[in-house]
């Protein structure tokens, strides 16, 4: 799956470990999601959509992941 | 600003494992080196039960230790990580000792010990373990 997490989190000047720390993840499991290797549950889909005030779809895509 | 490495899952899993199920292996080794290797001991009734209940009594409170610290992990990527690793674990397990019965049954192989297989099962799932974290990395 297809996201713009890393795109978000830089207009926001994050790191990975900011945004882990604002999910309640490991900073592992923020990478995994950003580089397309570990698709989020529903429940952490809505949280990161909530945390970049946008849609899940404003976020994630169903295209594959290049 | 302090930073947290682990879910606090994860160092209540490592503690249960270093407090409670690490000293029991000594113990359970104990067991079967002295009773059975050196004093040959046959046991009967009640106290063969316990100690074959004590020997087995780390993959045992492993297996509920892991199993707790599955259910406590919010993280669920680490969760998937884990839950992935056992699944290589047991099937592991499954597919060599399966194999290993055709192999008594047809070619008449030596008997395997059944009591070793918790290590195929903990060896295969520790490198499963490091190998997911490798290729999620």
């Amino acid at each position: 799956m297809k996201n713009r997490l890393r795109v978000l989190r830089a207009e926001r000047g994050w790191s990975q470990a900011d945004l882990a720390e604002r999910l309640d993840v490991s900073r592992q499991s923020v990478n995994a999601i950003e580089t397309g290797k570990f698709d989020p549950s529903l429940p952490l889909a809505f949280k990161l959509a909530r945390l970049f005030e946008t849609t899940i779809e404003g976020i994630f895509s169903d295209e594959i992941q290049g | 600003m302090e930073r947290r490495i682990y879910s606090s899952a994860k160092y209540r899993y490592e503690d249960r494992v270093l407090f409670f199920i690490v000293p029991l292996f000594p113990v359970s080794f104990i067991i079967d080196i002295l009773g059975f290797h050196y004093y040959h001991l046959h046991l009967t009734g009640i106290l063969a039960y316990l100690c074959a209940f004590v020997f087995s009594l780390p993959i045992l409170g492993f297996i509920f230790v892991f199993g707790l610290y599955l259910a406590e992990e919010t993280d669920e990527y680490e969760r998937a990580l884990c839950v992935q690793s056992m699944l290589w674990g047991i099937g592991a397990t499954l597919a060599v000792t399966t194999f290993w019965g055709s192999l008594e049954k047809f070619a008449q192989v030596p008997r395997l010990d059944v009591t070793w297989v918790q290590f195929l099962f903990l060896g295969v799932m520790g490198i499963a373990l490091l190998v997911n974290r490798w290729r999620y990395r």
